[in-house]
């Protein structure tokens, strides 16, 4: 009779792991949602669309191609693979992935002055001058956000986005 | 005792307080009935209100929590609705209906199913509300709440405690102003009727009301007071005037009886000193015819034989005019009679006197009347005689007395088979000295039936004939009962 009990609950279990949606889902719609929260202050980067930068190697597969033509703040989402830095002006919003973690300071600085909200999984993304970085606590996907290098390139974060942030450098 | 409880018996003034009383209660209740009304209404807007501000402010606080599935963050967010002591539930679903997010005050029934869309608004001793959590114009979840309508139910209760109260008072000072005011009208009309009552009981015409005010009440004193005095003194000339006609009525009453006397005295005085030179008229004119008879001739002797009969019939009637002043003028002696008796004794004495015609008399037995014997057999005398005389021409003579009693007479009828009368005379029959025959017909007076008129008279009753000429003659006698008991 335990042992039925178990069964029904380990295949329940299953079946809800199965609607657990994998990292790069859930860091993708994150992805999606800081754009919601964040606005930019020169007007000049206004662009009617809101474009979204991949810098480096991409760890999202296809599942970023779902936020090609959303509207994130009226404006509809545009997906960019630069190949080289250089390559991403125009750029609103740049993950850096992984692999360009060793010149991260070069990377945010010349990002920050054109007004591009860095984004990063890469540990102590953050406390390494970039804006917002993914961190991982046990099963749950957070961020942490440095205020003080959004400020510096004027972007502004909504208190609502700083308040979910584990940790906000000031 | 009953009878006193129900409402015509009521007394005017708890009648007037009562319909005061009554419908101010009326107006009292309708205005604090819609007082609470409006205020149960105005409180749930408010609270409704209130709890639409909170849900707004937690919907655009649990936004980003929401979408980042910060789930610590929208338990921290929806926990300070705990110091909110009547919400029993809240709920925070995602954009795919899930339950992020629950708090449950009293742990009841769980997060309801947002695919079965769930009652909102005020349902049962609960409010529900559900919002959708918006962020620049998309659904990123929705927010449940369910409120205790206990401080509404509270409110409201204390609400009507206080309303009512308030009217309850408001009602005792109606009460006593209605019991001061009540009186101006039921006062006036109270006394009014007292004193109608008074002068109904006592027939005191003096009595008046006082007069309050100038209107209708005012107005009906003052009819009142005037149509009294008019009785007053209609009644006092009324019983003036009864006195002034009581005194006629006895003056006249005096100078009849007087009258009366001096002319019973007269007729009896003429009567009997008629008498005197008649029977020395009769008594020298039998000496004459005894002593010098013989000395008259044939046409002498007639003469003085018709002034001898002439004599006899005027002593006859002066006997009747005795009889007749008698009995106008002689105290009653009423007693119980068997008038039955009577009338044979008179029948039997008739038939030893007069002629021996065969005679069938018939008298019903246990006739009984209430008067005056004399006078009754002074009546039925005549009255058997008229029946003698009449039929003495008859083959045979034949007389019946039957009595008939109603309710409220006993009537006596003496038939005979006698001459008769003509009906048209009838008037004449009872009046003196009034004959339908002549004296060479039938000798008599003319008094016999004016004697028996006063006698029937005298006992109140009546006496009256049926005839037609030669099938005899009915004389009734008719006594009333009531002279009779």
């Amino acid at each position: 009779m335990k042992f039925l009990i178990a069964l029904l609950l380990w295949s329940l279990v299953g079946t809800a792991n199965a609607s657990v949606r994998s990292e790069y889902e859930v860091k993708a719609a994150f992805l999606y949602n800081f754009t919601r929260f964040i606005t930019w202050s020169d007007p000049l980067a206004e662009a009617p669309e809101m474009r979204i930068c991949v810098l480096g190697q991409d760890p999202f597969g296809d599942v970023l191609q779902q936020l090609n033509g959303r509207v994130s703040q009226g404006r509809p989402l545009a997906l960019a693979y630069p190949g080289s830095l250089s390559d991403s002006d125009g750029c609103q919003v740049l993950f850096i992935g992984s692999a360009r973690s060793r010149d991260l300071p070069a990377i945010t600085e010349y990002a920050h002055e054109r007004q591009m909200l860095t984004i990063s999984e890469i540990p102590d993304f953050v406390e390494e001058g970039g804006i917002i970085g993914y961190v991982k606590e046990g099963n749950v996907i957070r961020f942490e956000i440095n205020l003080q290098a959004a400020q510096r390139a004027g972007i502004h974060v909504n208190s609502r986005l700083l308040e979910l942030a584990v940790r906000v450098i000031r | 005792m009953m009878e006193r409880l129900r409402w015509q018996y009521w007394p005017l003034k708890t009648k007037l307080l009562l319909l005061t009383l009554s419908i101010s209660t009326l107006g009292i209740l309708l205005v604090c009935t819609s007082l609470v009304v409006v205020e149960n209404e105005n409180y749930q807007e408010q609270l409704e209100s209130e709890l639409h501000v909170i849900t707004d402010i937690l919907t655009e606080q649990s936004a980003a929590a929401l979408l980042f599935e910060d789930d610590q963050q929208l338990n921290t967010i929806i926990s300070s609705l705990r110091q909110i002591g009547t919400i029993e539930q809240v709920c925070v679903f995602n954009v795919s209906g899930e339950v992020v997010s629950e708090l449950n005050s009293s742990g009841g029934a769980g997060c309801p199913d947002l695919g079965g869309a769930p009652q909102v608004g005020f349902v049962g001793d609960f409010y529900r509300l559900l919002e959708p959590v918006t962020l620049d114009g998309d659904t990123v979840g929705h927010f449940y709440l369910m409120s205790r309508l206990e401080v509404l139910r509270e409110h409201i209760r204390a609400f009507i405690v206080v309303t009512f109260s308030i009217g309850i008072v408001i009602q005792m000072a109606l009460a006593w102003v209605a019991l001061r005011l009540q009186r101006l009208v039921s006062e006036p009309i109270f006394e009014l009727s007292n004193a109608a009552q008074r002068i109904a009981r006592e027939h005191d015409y003096s009595i008046r009301v006082p007069v309050y005010g100038k209107d209708e009440l005012g107005h009906l004193g003052i009819a009142f007071n005037e149509m009294i005095g008019t009785i007053q003194q209609q009644n006092l000339r009324i019983l003036e005037s009864r006195d002034e006609l009581e005194r006629t009525v006895a003056d006249r009453t005096s100078e009849l009886s007087l009258a009366n006397r001096e002319l019973e005295a007269f007729s009896f005085s003429v009567s009997h000193d008629l008498r005197q030179p008649l029977r020395a008229i009769e008594g020298f004119g039998q000496a004459l015819e005894e002593d010098c008879g013989d000395q008259l001739n044939e046409t002498g002797r007639d003469y003085l034989s018709r002034i001898r009969t002439a004599t006899v019939r005027m002593g006859g009637l002066i006997d009747g005019l005795l009889v007749l002043s008698r009995v106008s003028r002689q105290a009653m002696e009423i007693k119980q009679l068997d008038l039955s008796v009577m009338l044979e004794e008179i029948v039997d004495e008739l038939r030893e006197t007069t002629d021996s015609l065969p005679t069938h008399v018939q008298i019903q037995r246990g006739i009984r009347v209430v008067g005056d014997e004399r006078m009754l057999r002074v009546a039925f005398q005549n009255l058997l005689e008229n029946a003698w005389k009449y039929t003495s021409k008859n083959d045979q003579r034949r007389i019946d007395v039957t009595a008939c009693e109603a309710p409220d007479s006993i009537t006596v009828a003496i038939q005979d088979n006698g001459v008769g009368f003509d009906m048209k005379y009838v008037e004449k029959l009872f009046v003196a000295f009034n004959r339908l025959h002549t004296p060479s017909q039938f000798i008599g007076t003319g008094l016999g039936l004016a004697t028996v008129d006063r006698v029937v008279r005298r006992h109140f009753g009546e006496v009256y004939a049926d005839s037609s000429v030669d099938r005899g003659a009915c004389f009734y006698v008719k006594f009333p009962s009531s002279m009779q008991k």
